[in-house]
């Protein structure tokens, strides 16, 4: 089995996730602008302003990988907060309430806080209780819904002014709290490298098309850190330049992730991060995920000479802020350029966006392709309900449908 | 007191003025949030009704939603999916929460109300979010006057704000009758009467509190005397739960709800242009929990508090309510520290399921207070 594994990947963990907190917390000592970033906010800015970005979202899968993050989402409920909320939001308030033996040892604490309503209202009150806590700002990014699931190009005007208009509200504020300008130049450069970094990842995600698929979501779901935390870097650019020259090598050999690849799956949303195993158990029965959800929409490009309004582009079409036919486009093309032939929807305790029509999406899947999904109601981060068991039994007769 | 039984059976969503209102053919819409600005649909001839949500367990949006769903809004699909909202020629969404935005996905494939509409609601009270509401308000009244075929004028714009205002200010004056002790309303009766004026035409409402507030000083069956209590949360749907607290010793006295105080408190101005000021009036009113922040809601309920005189509060939760859940445990803390209140916390499903907990959480809370 091991030969399957990719070289570039090996050591992810303790080559880029851990450097990465290590730097973080030493600039912080230093004395340099921390900022706790939400995943839909547009990191570039910071990134161009030589702010330092932490991403709670990361922190909290982090945490499950490391089997840690219950106990501490428990510390969260201790303090009121109900079970029902995202794992990720109680995972993160619990590691403040308890700064013993956090992994990493934390995420270092915030000087200004970020977020946009993008993606969740979980977003928007998780960050708020944080900056309560730390007494430190929220900078707010407030996205409409794009109820219309409007593409990048056919966005209403009135969107874009209105995301447009604060993101500069919202760098004069972080001029002034940072002492930083943010220099138009560096801006286009990270933009540059932006783009860059998202046509790599693209081009790795389209050797998955092939049979047999060289890569699975495993390696995606960490591939991905780059793409979606410092998508604006020279590391991100070089990782992804050597992950996809290693995946081009794979296909030419012929080299797939499974030893005999049977069934092609698109995964929908998050994958169970206290338990990244279950990609490998599916691939042993011979299924590959060739492609997810989570992989296509941070990907796309920005215009340096536009940088504001291409931001504003480019989030505000993010699937997580449309209605369900753009979840619903998005994966039919998924089946039909990467062959797939099922689809499973993991749903998310807490996270109302991943859970509320997906059986919708089922409906309309089969309807457009042809295709069955699953829906596995789980949970990213906290494991308490996990029924190991019962989810491997599960996909295992939905595989057998497949045939 | 008889009058106080009038309002109650207006709650349901075919009381006898809406069955009026369609015999004339003139259009009801629906709304789901009172981010809605009630106003401009009033002055179009169309009338606003809240959707609300029964106590009872889901059957159909069952078969669409699994059990981490808002309840109530979750009992809202139901409801309309077993055709209890058939009268409706329209329903409009704002952006308030996920459970909302992500529900309105169902009622668009799903039930069979003819016409759907998505305000977008900001997140946020700054000048960029007044402009932007500004301009969304605009296009919904431009849908609005499209899609019911109406005329909806600056005339009939301000007509409709002196009607609703005169109505926020009367349920003020009800509000003012539960600050002396025993108060002279009930919460539970305060409540019914807040709900039903979100079903019926404003004007309608107007005269019954007329009557209501002209006969109340003579009022004999007076609501008992006890704790006196202030309810914080988001929507309920029908007085059951503040009955249920009355009947163990509480007495309700003050709101933080969104079908309670967080509905009428605040004025439109009347003067202005008005879409300006209606724009303002919903963006700038006392904020939901989905709001950025919610800093202004805590002082309001402070606020209450002494208003009221209140001795304890309630805070309850809908599982699921990411907005609320998150305010939940700060509220607490600040009323606990900054207001030495004592506080009860409580997660509830609208279907009341797991009823009798509750109860005896509230009853043990009450005992306490009372001690
Ligand atoms: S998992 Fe869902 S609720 Fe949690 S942060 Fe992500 S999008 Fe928001
Ligand atoms: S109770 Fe909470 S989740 Fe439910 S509709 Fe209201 S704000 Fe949304």
């Amino acid at each position: 089995m091991s030969e399957r594994r990719l070289e570039t990947l090996k050591g992810f963990y303790r080559n880029y996730v851990k450097p990465f907190y290590e730097k973080a917390h030493k600039a912080k000592k230093k004395g340099k602008l921390v900022a706790w970033v939400a995943s839909t906010f547009p990191v570039e800015i910071l990134l161009a302003m030589g702010i330092i970005p932490v991403w709670p979202e990361n922190y909290a899968s982090l945490c499950a990988a490391r089997r840690v993050s219950v106990p501490l989402c428990e510390l969260a409920e201790r303090r009121g907060f109900s079970k029902d909320i995202c794992s990720y939001a109680r995972c993160v308030l619990g590691s403040l309430f308890d700064g013993e033996d956090l992994p990493e040892g934390g995420i270092p604490k915030p000087d200004i806080l970020v977020a946009s309503t993008c993606a969740c209202d979980t977003h928007l009150k998780w960050f708020q209780v944080a900056s309560r806590i730390f007494k430190k700002p929220l900078l707010l990014l407030d996205v409409p819904y794009n109820v219309e699931s409007a593409s990048r190009e056919n966005l209403p005007n009135h969107y874009l002014q209105h995301y447009v208009s604060q993101l500069e509200d919202l760098v004069s504020l972080l001029e002034k709290q940072s002492g930083i300008r943010l220099d138009e130049d560096r801006l286009g450069k990270t933009l540059e490298l932006s783009n860059r970094t998202s046509e790599l990842w693209l081009k790795i995600q389209n050797n998955r098309k092939n049979i047999p698929a060289p890569m699975g979501a495993r390696e995606a779901f960490s591939a991905v850190y780059f793409m979606l935390c410092i998508p604006g870097t020279e590391q991100a650019v070089d990782f992804y330049e050597r992950l996809c020259d290693e995946l081009v090598q794979r296909v030419k050999q012929g080299a797939g992730v499974a030893e005999n690849e049977k069934y092609r799956l698109v995964w929908d949303n998050l994958p169970l991060w206290f338990d990244l195993r279950i990609f490998q158990y599916l691939e042993n029965l011979g299924a590959v995920v060739v492609a997810e959800t989570f992989s296509h929409v941070w990907a796309g490009s920005l215009d340096s000479s536009k940088p504001y309004e291409s931001l504003a582009r480019k989030h505000l079409s993010n699937m997580a802020n449309c209605t369900i036919e753009r979840r619903i486009e998005l994966i039919a093309s998924l089946v039909k350029n990467f062959r797939a032939n099922g689809v499973i929807l993991p749903t998310n305790w807490g996270c109302r966006m991943m859970t509320i029509g997906e059986t919708i999406v089922k409906k309309k899947i089969r309807e457009m392709t042809g295709i069955s999904s699953l829906i596995l109601d789980v949970d990213s981060t906290d494991w308490r309900n996990y029924d190991e068991y019962g989810v491997k039994t599960k996909l295992e007769t939905f595989l057998k449908t497949l045939e | 007191m008889e009058l106080l039984e009038l309002f109650r059976p207006l709650i349901s969503a075919d009381n006898k003025f809406i069955r009026e209102w369609k015999s004339r053919n003139k259009p009801v819409l629906g709304y789901a949030c009172s981010y809605t600005p009630e106003e401009i649909v009033y002055a179009g001839g169309i009338l606003p009704i809240r959707v609300l949500g029964s106590f009872e367990p889901p059957k159909l949006a069952d078969i669409y939603l699994p059990v981490n769903v808002c309840s109530f809004a979750k009992s809202c699909l139901d409801r309309a999916l077993k055709e209890e909202y058939s009268l409706l020629d329209g329903y409009v969404v704002s952006n308030s929460c996920d459970n909302q935005n992500k529900i309105y996905d169902l009622w668009r494939h799903c039930t069979a109300i003819p016409r759907t509409y998505f305000i977008n609601t900001p997140h946020s009270i700054t000048e960029n979010a007044l402009k932007f509401f500004c301009k969304e308000l605009e296009r919904f009244k431009e849908w609005l006057m499209n899609s019911f075929k109406s005329e909806i004028s600056e005339e009939n714009l301000k007509n409709a704000i002196e009607t609703f205002n005169e109505n926020r200010r009367l349920l003020r004056q009800l509000y003012e009758l539960r600050k002396p002790n025993p108060p002279l309303v009930s919460g539970s009766e305060a409540l019914e009467i807040v709900l039903s004026s979100m079903m019926i035409p404003k004007n309608e409402h107007n005269k019954l509190l007329h009557e209501l507030l002209d006969g109340i000083e003579r009022r004999e069956d007076l609501p008992k005397e006890g704790e006196r209590l202030l309810v914080s949360g988001t929507v309920m749907s029908n007085s059951k739960i503040l009955r249920l607290i009355e009947g163990v010793g509480g007495c309700v006295v003050a709101d933080d709800l969104c079908t309670g105080s967080r509905y009428f408190w605040d004025l439109v101005k009347e003067n202005g242009e008005p879409m300006t000021t209606i724009t303002e009036r919903y963006l700038r009113k006392i904020p939901c929990p989905f709001m950025y922040s919610s800093e202004e809601r805590f002082k309001h309920v402070r606020e209450m508090v002494k208003l009221f005189d209140v001795e304890g509060v309630l805070i309850f939760s809908l599982k699921s309510c990411d907005v609320y859940s998150f305010d939940a445990p700060l509220l607490a803390e600040e009323l606990r520290e900054n207001e030495g209140l004592p506080v009860l916390c409580l997660e509830w499903e609208h279907t009341l399921s797991g009823i009798a907990q509750l109860r005896t959480r509230i009853e043990a809370f009450i005992e306490m207070l009372e001690e």
